[in-house]
């Protein structure tokens, strides 16, 4: 019924759309500054190409998922999609319903777009669906864990703004946003609910890997890592509580936690022979 | 005292126990056989002293539910994981089609010291298998039929495979990649009573190229044998993993002499005769036990929970003061605008 060639158009289309979403931001950012605070007539905008973004690229996925008999869970171009799809959706809820937060758009933008310019470069290969992929907790790991993402992102965006104005060409951009320590609150605010998300990821998968392979935890690349990322989390958490850590310091914390997630879920799966690598 | 009391609370532990987890972490990736299992426990004991002292003493823990409850669910996932690695027994077992499991048969066997269990009273069989490949040799589903022993004494049929693993009083079995077929051989000695015996080939399709055993019944000599399959295995197309649908012949080598038999068929040999009964199949089985996973889970959810009720409970209050403060300085710029 469907080709390759059918989702493809989508896919371009709903990262067009999330091109336009981070253009428009940077573009309302730079009218700010010369206008009266408070001028956010981009925001509509903004919401706007992210909600068409969004819905793109659920059409892409769905066409995709049709055409080869399963969902996006298996080879990294699945992965990078439904991460498009996923932060685009939590990031454009987060958009939405807390304005406060929206400065954060030219980093989190960004971000997604880096995603996007992977997946130009990727080949749309199908993948075989393993057996063990039959499993409902498949879904609560995966979905808890594009939550967790999605959340350190939206702190990470938050933490790059605290950054950026550090930057003297950036200060005058973003002297119209919220105070530094607002930002700063909000930030470590998503970090925790990333905690829970990543907490309860780890629980949903140590079930499912118990059922699918005889273990609920091998330290195999992926599970140390996402391990490890948990523990940095927590550690990050429990350092701003003990010492007086900068707000600055702090924004590089959360920025460097976001990476080691970045990294556990799109290189780590992809390069160790493990079993836990994507395909079994 | 205090002072100590303080020190082994403390949030700096806490880090210096997480850092050290996670170097403990780095070291055991992988399962190296070099590396002690005391680069996670001895990081895990101070995390687990510093979360009982913190719970007992710190009052930013404990007069907050949400977060007493996540520490208490922390505390006892690391006390449940350690009791679950001195109970736990894991092993394999080679199981062929008909063959009743026995505490005898496992292999590979390692359990915790104080693992206590009635592995000796599972009662199962197994019957015949499939195994689903797609194009190149993609494994698909596993479908093995087994019957079980109830408390009546009934035998039930099931079928297990991939993640639907085989659970009896906590025991849980799990099919493996590793499995393969088993000729039923008759040795037929010119004095003496017949022996009747299997032997497990290599596995299959893994080692389709090297089907060769070799067997000694008792009280009489080894017999080197290979087995030439016709399974219908292509590499470009599906297949299905089935002994009802491969036919197969037992190639004997007996000094130069090369003799062929078909399932029925039998050579003579020196000291006797050797009947090629059937083919059949075993399947490799992992077993798991661990009597604490119930309960990790339980604590781990209610520590999740914990953690979420914190969270809600503090972000509520936060966003509220936050709101306040966003409002008075749109407030005050308000003014200072309408000034200018």
């Amino acid at each position: 019924m469907f080709s390759e060639a059918t989702e493809m158009p989508w896919l371009w289309a709903g990262l067009a759309a999330y091109a336009l979403a981070a253009f428009y931001a940077f573009r309302g950012i730079a009218q700010q500054r010369v206008l009266a605070a408070g001028t956010r007539s981009y925001e509509g905008l903004v919401l706007l190409f992210m909600v068409c973004g969004v819905v793109l690229l659920a059409v892409s996925l769905g066409v995709r998922w049709v055409r080869i008999g399963h969902g996006p869970f298996v080879n990294l171009f699945e992965l990078l999609v439904s991460q498009l799809f996923s932060l685009g959706t939590i990031y454009t809820l987060v958009y939405w319903r807390l304005p406060l937060l929206r400065p954060g758009a030219i980093v989190s933008l960004p971000i997604i777009w880096v995603l996007g310019l992977w997946v130009l470069m990727i080949e749309p290969k199908d993948a075989p669906f393993p057996p063990t992929y039959y499993n409902d907790w498949l879904w609560a790991h995966v979905g808890f864990g594009k939550i967790f993402l999605a959340f350190s992102m939206v702190g990470s965006g938050l933490a790059g703004v605290i950054l950026l104005r550090w930057i003297g060409w950036f200060a005058s951009w973003l002297r119209h946003l919220p105070a530094d320590d607002v930002l700063d609150r909000y930030a470590w605010r998503f970090m925790v609910l990333a905690l829970v998300f990543d907490s309860l990821m780890l629980i949903a998968g140590a079930v499912w890997a118990q059922d699918a392979w005889g273990r609920f935890w091998s330290w195999d690349a992926l599970e140390t890592s996402a391990f490890l990322t948990w523990l940095a989390l927590g550690g990050a958490i429990h350092a701003r509580l003990a010492w007086n850590v900068p707000i600055r310091l702090g924004a590089a914390f959360i920025l460097i936690i976001f990476v080691v997630a970045f990294m556990t879920y799109f290189s780590t799966p992809f390069i160790s022979e493990a079993v836990h690598k994507g395909v079994i | 005292m205090i002072v100590f009391r303080k020190l082994l609370s403390s949030t700096r532990l806490t880090i210096v126990g997480m850092a050290l987890l996670a170097v403990g972490s780095s070291l055991i990736y992988g399962n190296p056989a070099e590396v002690p299992v005391w680069v996670l426990v001895a990081p895990l004991s101070v995390l687990a002293v510093n979360l009982v002292a913190a719970i007992a003493t710190n009052p930013r823990i404990n007069r907050r539910p949400g977060l007493l409850m996540f520490h208490i669910g922390l505390l006892a996932v690391v006390v449940l994981v350690g009791v679950g690695r001195l109970t736990h027994y894991e092993a394999h077992v080679e199981m062929v089609d008909g063959q009743q499991f026995t505490i005898d048969d496992a292999i590979d066997v390692k359990s915790g010291p104080f693992h206590s269990g009635n592995l000796d009273q599972v009662q199962f069989a197994q019957g015949p298998f499939t195994v689903d490949y797609q194009p190149m040799l993609v494994r698909g589903s596993t479908r093995s039929h087994i019957r079980v022993r109830n408390e009546k004494g009934e035998w039930q049929a099931r079928v297990i495979g991939d993640d639907t693993p085989l659970v009896i009083d906590g025991y849980r079995f799990y099919t493996t990649f590793n499995k393969g077929f088993t000729p039923v051989l008759t040795w037929l000695p010119d004095a003496g009573a017949p022996v009747t015996g299997t032997v497990n080939m290599p596995s299959y399709p893994l080692f389709d190229f090297k089907q060769s055993n070799s067997w000694t019944p008792v009280g009489g000599r080894e017999i080197k044998f290979w087995l030439q399959l016709d399974t219908g295995l292509r590499q470009d197309a599906a297949w299905t993993l089935d002994v009802r649908r491969t036919g197969s012949v037992l190639v004997v080598n007996d000094g130069d002499r090369r003799v062929e038999l078909k399932p029925g068929d039998e050579t003579v040999l020196d000291g006797g005769r050797l009947r090629y009964e059937q083919l059949r199949q075993w399947m490799g089985y992992k077993i798991f036990f661990d009597p604490t996973l119930r309960w990790l889970f339980l604590a781990s959810i209610l520590g999740v929970i914990g953690l979420a009720s914190h969270y809600w409970r503090t972000f509520t209050a936060v966003h509220a003061a936050t709101d306040k403060i966003t409002a008075l300085n749109s407030a005050s710029s308000a003014a200072l605008t309408n000034k200018g």
